[in-house]
């Protein structure tokens, strides 16, 4: 910053491009390797596991991995969801009460006509298929900004939550449906975490190796250029927001499973909706759209969990967990810009012309 | 930056377009106030009778997200946004609260409350400013964060009962008809107004969301603008938290939570855009008032705040489908249309000039 009086050309070389995908452009070597945020989470998740369980011997039993696991399985699938409406350089607030509805919609048939439990899955997906649609619709056919279309159905959809119970609850399920959301696969592995891995393994192979996951890196990357490389551009946009819907239904049923119980404001009152997307955020997805993957996605659910896991061992009150969620995300986005070091920032001047702020 | 070349001339009619376009829907959203004015008037017995002074104290039940909603507008002028202004509200309310009950003068504690969400404000305007951050990700955690500090300032039981001045003049008092908090927002609706129709300041603004670059060329002081619109949003949220308090009498942790979506709702409402550099404050304030009777008419008529909600919401969409085909009548090219929607190339840090 020592040049300040020449502020740079209107024409100023164009940044790097970011590397397109979540392989993309970075080298074998280990610190090459230690750029990755899907490594670095891994070494956060370890290590914080190590550091709690040196402290707190009872951290590390394996039914508290068990838990911790378990409690990320909901989040983890939304956020894969969430991560592709991102990748598209959309947002998606509104899955709060898509994961309501379709707890409250198959929660109530199943404990009123005691529905099958497979039957209830299919729902499940329709209920969030269909409401993921009418935002696709919002954003790619009539053209409303990502977050304003979504903001408008985060209300509508809530409201429908809230009239489809009409002062009801869910209070019990059958058994199948507690017997597959707690039945644990190994003694510390949940079956539903296999759900939750599968569910990020096919939508990481999705993004990665089918001509509409690439398509939407395209499309977040550089609408314009997708645009004039012939990618359907509103017919991929409209995708991203059906995938996120239908995975917040699964997220949904599998919520069911889990606790057995719903109100007209479940999903809304956990805030799965910021929590999707700080996982999503802390995963390494820029909102810029084009970067990121639903592994580093998922990734960031799991430290979520432990993290607010470990802030309980640590005693922190509660009421501290959704600052522990916002630092984390500041640590995230800070930790993410690369390239401008931190120390320069600060001697950046107010007085004299700087370069834009984005 | 896209450097479309266009002519002067061109330039000038698209500029003339735009502000017919500001203008038009201005208009648009008065009618609709008064459509729904009349809607509730003649179709809802209890409305009717509320009368001018019952219709004008419906006001203290919305003005305070029309206090927030105007900060938020100065934000999205710029091309940014603030999404901890709901936990901000809270932790304003609770501040002042809590300080009034470890025996400081509740005026006193209003300043100090002030002052913090000042304080608030200026750490995400830093944040944005200093380190590039997109602001969306920025107030997505400090949202958390003041969120957080409102719980454990508030702890179990948060403070109520205020003293009787305090509630009149921030909640329910009124001079004759006229409930002070109309008039404590039209005097702050009136001086954004002004700051943003007719100085420098506020043109400039407007010109850092229209074009960054453009701005930064014709002399804004982009980072410091910026800044003081993060400190004015945090600033008029605290303000509104104080009065939310007042109005109930008593301060909760989570009285900011559902202020926040209302108060977005709002400023798209009102017409401003998105992505910033167009909109007019008093399609804000017109706003604020359809919004807020909109809700209150329905819950006099009996239903849920729920539903009012997602009628809202509703009510959203359908404007902005409306503004979406009249931006398309005017004249505004396909091309442009597309690229606003999916071309919004947001600059990656560029390279360091040093």
């Amino acid at each position: 910053m020592t040049t300040l009086s020449t502020p740079p050309a209107p024409s100023a070389p164009a940044p790097a491009a970011r590397p397109v995908g979540p392989g993309g452009g970075l080298g074998g070597t280990a610190l090459g390797l230690l750029r990755r945020r899907e490594v670095q989470l891994v070494v956060a998740i370890l290590g914080l596991f190590a550091v709690c369980t040196a402290l707190h011997p009872q951290f590390g039993v394996s039914s508290n991995i068990a838990f911790i696991l378990a409690d990320s399985v909901t989040i983890m699938i939304v956020a894969a969801g969430q991560t592709f409406v991102v990748l598209g350089r959309g947002i998606d607030l509104s899955v709060s009460p898509v994961l309501g509805i379709a707890v409250i919609g198959t929660g109530f048939l199943a404990q009123d006509n005691n529905l099958n439990i497979w039957l209830a899955l299919l729902l499940a997906l329709l209920i969030g298929a269909g409401l993921g649609m009418g935002n696709g619709f919002l954003v790619s056919v009539v053209g409303i900004p990502p977050i304003i279309a979504t903001l408008a159905t985060l209300t509508i959809y809530g409201g429908w939550q809230f009239i489809i119970c009409g002062g009801q609850s869910v209070i019990s399920v059958p058994a199948a449906y507690n017997n597959f959301g707690n039945a644990n696969l190994l003694p510390v592995v949940p079956w539903l975490v296999v759900v939750g891995v599968g569910v990020v393994a096919v939508a990481y192979f999705f993004l990665t190796r089918t001509v509409t996951g690439r398509s939407i890196y395209a499309v977040g990357n550089n609408a314009d250029g997708a645009f004039r490389a012939g990618i359907p551009v509103r017919r991929v946009l409209f995708t991203t927001y059906v995938i996120c819907g239908l995975l917040a239904g699964l997220a949904g049923f599998i919520y069911l499973c889990q606790i057995g119980s719903a109100t007209s404001t479940t999903g809304t009152d956990s805030n799965t909706n910021l929590m999707s997307i700080a996982a999503t955020l802390i995963g390494g997805t820029t909102l810029l759209g084009g970067r990121g993957s639903p592994v580093g996605s998922a990734l960031g659910a799991v430290f979520l969990s432990e993290a607010l896991q470990a802030m309980i061992s640590f005693r922190i009150n509660e009421l501290w967990d959704p600052a522990g969620v916002g630092v984390f995300i500041l640590i995230a986005v800070v930790a993410d810009r690369k390239g401008a070091p931190v120390r320069q920032m600060f001697r950046q001047s107010f007085r004299q012309p700087t370069r834009p702020a984005q | 930056m896209r450097a479309t070349p266009i002519s002067p001339t061109a330039r000038r009619a698209r500029a003339r377009t735009a502000g017919r376009q500001e203008t038009a829907w201005v208009v648009t959203v008065t009618v609709l106030l008064v459509a729904v004015l009349a809607y509730f008037c003649l179709a809802v017995p209890d409305f009717r009778e509320l009368g001018v002074t019952g219709v004008l104290a419906l006001c203290e039940g919305f003005l305070f997200t029309g206090m927030i909603a105007l900060g938020e507008a100065l934000v999205i002028f710029t091309g940014e946004i603030d999404i901890s202004t709901g936990a901000m509200a809270s932790l304003s309310g609770i501040v002042m609260a809590a300080l009034w009950r470890d025996g400081l003068n509740i005026w006193l504690a209003v300043v100090v409350a002030l002052a913090i969400s000042a304080l608030g404000g200026a750490i995400n305007g830093l944040f944005v400013t200093r380190f590039g951050i997109a602001s969306l990700l920025v107030t997505l955690g400090t949202q958390f964060i003041f969120g957080s500090i409102a719980t454990a300032v508030g702890g179990n039981s948060p403070p109520y009962n205020f003293p009787k001045a305090f509630v009149d003049y921030a909640g329910t008092g009124t001079v004759g008809p006229v409930p002070d908090q109309l008039i404590g927002f039209a005097v702050i609706a009136a001086i954004v107004w002004v700051v943003v129709a007719r100085t420098r300041y506020g043109r400039g603004l407007v010109l850092i969301g229209y074009n960054r670059a453009a701005s930064r060329y014709s002399g804004v002081n982009v980072q410091r603008t910026l800044l003081s619109a993060f400190v004015a949003s945090g600033l008029l949220a605290g303000a509104a938290g104080i009065f939310v308090s007042g109005y109930y009498n008593a301060a909760r942790d989570d009285i900011g939570d559902s202020l926040l979506l209302p108060a977005i709702t709002i400023v798209v409402l009102g017409g401003v855009d998105i992505f910033g550099g167009k909109g007019r404050v008093s399609g804000v304030i017109i706003g604020t008032f359809l919004l807020g009777f909109l809700f209150q008419g329905m819950l006099i008529k009996g239903n849920s705040s729920l539903t009012a909600t997602m009628v809202g919401g509703i009510v959203l969409v359908l404007c902005l489908i409306l503004k979406i085909a009249l931006d398309r009548r005017a004249g505004v090219h396909l091309s442009e249309l597309l690229r606003r929607r999916f071309g919004r190339v947001q600059q990656a840090p560029a390279v360091p000039d040093a």
